[in-house]
């Protein structure tokens, strides 16, 4: 069985109005299926990145991989445990969030303006009890902050003092911080310039390489899945339409719509 | 030089605080010729919206204009901003939820541009805007909706007609399609290149996106720390560099091929350095892999009107 395993994953929002003036007017209820019966599997060690447009309905999986959403039906199964499954023991349920970390979309708002950067570091350390000693912890920040190539001077600075390249470097060690297994990262470089996305994403590889992680990458730019991932799903409206290694995906598409996607891609390339 | 439409001579553009000045774009020059789009690229702070805003007129104090003209049509519009912009000049904003005001029915935007730059009558205007929108593909009977019951690639449409409509010579474009998905992306960038050739305006296309001037451009500047690093023919500049910068961005973005895949990217170290620690001399040669002692200590010039760099300056002594 695969590392990951996401099982005709649904989604579905209410749009409805409430129910007088639903009773009042005869309106039937207004359901918004935003992620319809997906499934895909991951393997350890390697990257799945979903592309598609906005409203596709990546960011709605990547919340409910993180379990910062609950599917509405259908099945998100990491190392073959649920983070939904309500006979899950508590303890188990916690042990399991530590190894699904997330980095967000915009370094700009995932970070705390308000807390140093070695607090940022050190809290996923702090709230799953992994090191309990203080000076122990904040030797473990500053190896993290080496891990993503910045220097262990930045403990003590605020959020603002760094590019966005640097907070991104932020984002990716507190996601490393409880030694996940699996990062979830929803459009990691798409708030960065592209001398920063090659650092950032480079950086990103070489974890990989050395954790064997496994990644879940979304992304609506095709340029970056490319040099990115072993395996691509493109979402439309909330379905997986085509699901590819990166090979055949850009030689050999199968769907008008992902054929649509890529040639609308820039491509540097004349 | 006839066939110049804009002429960017030597501009600087200078922020004063308490520490000091900071020049946001130093002794800058470039121009535009008729019916071409020039691409302006280069990283966030790099001076790209400032030269659109400088060409304009429109830079916020503290900020100002310190050195350097600005010819258009063969005058010199330093000072006479106001008449040429929005009429022989217009922007399109990056941001269309921004650019339209969300209170007044976009017809009515329409014709305010309409009626504010052109002399016409009310009836002649609402042709006119209806024409526009037909142009950008929408529909003209939506003249009395409101912005927010369009969707941001329609809205961007909208921005495009209103910039349209005063039938300017020149368009400046910054990041017009920043916000948008790729798709729609793809079909703005053609709208706004059809309806241009079609008219004969130019367009002055400020991105960070390498891909998009690749496939939009003619000509392309590239931007470093508010100097130009190169500037010539879009094919020639990214396919071979004169500059060190340019080819590291070259090498840097993601590529759509086969032997890109699993790939590691090439990576320009360290970052842009900030106004007030600019360093002497060439202000990429601390990032540089090329540097040489010179490169620290004088600012280079712009050689075979092609690269600020000093490793061309040789060669241009050849040519």
């Amino acid at each position: 069985m695969s590392f990951v395993q996401a099982k005709d994953l649904t989604r579905e929002y209410d749009l409805s109005d409430p129910f007088i003036v639903r009773t009042i007017a005869m309106r039937p209820k207004r359901i918004l299926t935003a992620v319809d019966n997906v499934s895909f599997s991951i393997e350890k060690g390697t990257t799945y990145a979903l592309v598609g447009e906005s409203g596709s309905g990546k960011s709605t999986i990547a919340k409910m991989a993180v379990g910062l959403l609950k599917p509405t039906s259908g099945s998100l199964l990491v190392d073959g445990k649920n983070l939904n499954d309500p006979f899950l023991p508590k303890e188990e349920k916690l042990a399991l969030r530590r190894r699904i970390q997330m980095v967000f979309q915009s370094p700009y708002a995932s970070l705390n303006p308000r807390w140093k950067v070695g607090d940022i570091i050190a809290e996923p350390i702090k709230a799953f009890r992994l090191i309990n000693d203080h000076a122990s912890q904040i030797n473990r920040v500053h190896e993290l902050l080496e891990q993503v190539g910045l220097s262990t001077s930045d403990v003590n600075k605020f959020p603002h003092e760094f590019s966005g390249g640097q907070r991104q470097r932020i984002s990716i060690a507190r996601a490393l911080s409880s030694e996940p297994e699996i990062i979830i990262c929803d459009e990691p470089t798409s708030a960065l310039d592209v001398s920063v996305q090659a650092q950032v994403l480079n950086l990103l590889k070489s974890l990989q390489k050395e954790y064997s992680l496994t990644y879940l990458f979304i992304t609506h730019d095709l340029a970056v899945v490319s040099t990115m991932a072993n395996k691509i799903g493109v979402l439309n409206q909330g379905k997986l339409v085509e699901e590819q290694t990166p090979e055949n995906l850009f030689s050999n598409p199968k769907k008008a719509y992902t054929k649509m996607l890529l040639n609308s891609a820039p491509n540097i390339n004349f | 030089m006839d066939d110049n439409l804009l002429e960017v001579r030597n501009i600087s553009v200078t922020f004063k605080n308490r520490y000091g000045t900071l020049k946001a774009l130093d002794n800058l020059s470039l121009n535009v010729k008729k019916g071409e789009i020039l691409g302006l690229v280069g990283e966030s702070g790099a001076g790209k919206s400032m030269t659109g805003a400088a060409i304009l007129g429109l830079i916020d104090p503290p900020g100002h204009m310190s050195s350097g003209e600005i010819w258009y049509k063969g005058k010199c519009i330093n000072d006479a901003h106001e008449a040429i912009r929005g009429r022989e000049i217009s922007m399109i904003f990056q941001d269309p939820l921004m650019s339209l005001n969300p209170l007044r029915r976009i017809g009515d935007q329409l014709l305010e541009t309409i009626l504010t730059h052109m002399n016409v009558t009310k009836s002649e205007a609402i042709k006119r805007a209806r024409k526009g929108l037909e142009e950008v593909g929408i529909d003209p009977n939506r003249l009395n909706s409101y912005p927010h019951t369009f969707s941001g690639g329609m809205r961007q449409r909208v921005v495009i007609a209103l910039a349209l409509a005063p039938e300017p010579s020149l368009i400046i474009a910054d990041e017009p399609t920043t916000a948008l998905d790729v798709s729609v992306q793809a079909q703005i960038l053609d709208l706004l290149k059809n309806l241009c050739k079609e008219r004969g305006t130019s367009i002055i296309l400020v991105t960070h996106d390498m891909g998009v001037i690749a496939q939009t451009t003619d000509r392309v500047g590239v931007l470093y720390a508010g100097r130009l690093a190169e500037i010539g023919d879009t094919r020639e500049v990214l396919t071979n560099p004169k500059h060190p910068y340019t080819k590291g961005l070259v090498d840097s973005t993601p590529r759509i091929d086969a032997n890109s895949f699993y790939k590691e990217l090439y990576q320009i170290s360290g970052t842009m350095p900030k106004l007030d620690a600019m360093p002497n001399g060439c202000a990429f040669h601390p990032r540089c892999e090329f540097a040489i002692d010179k490169c620290s200590k004088e600012t280079p010039q712009v050689f075979s009107d092609r690269a600020a760099c000093w490793l061309l300056e040789n060669e241009a002594i050849v040519e």
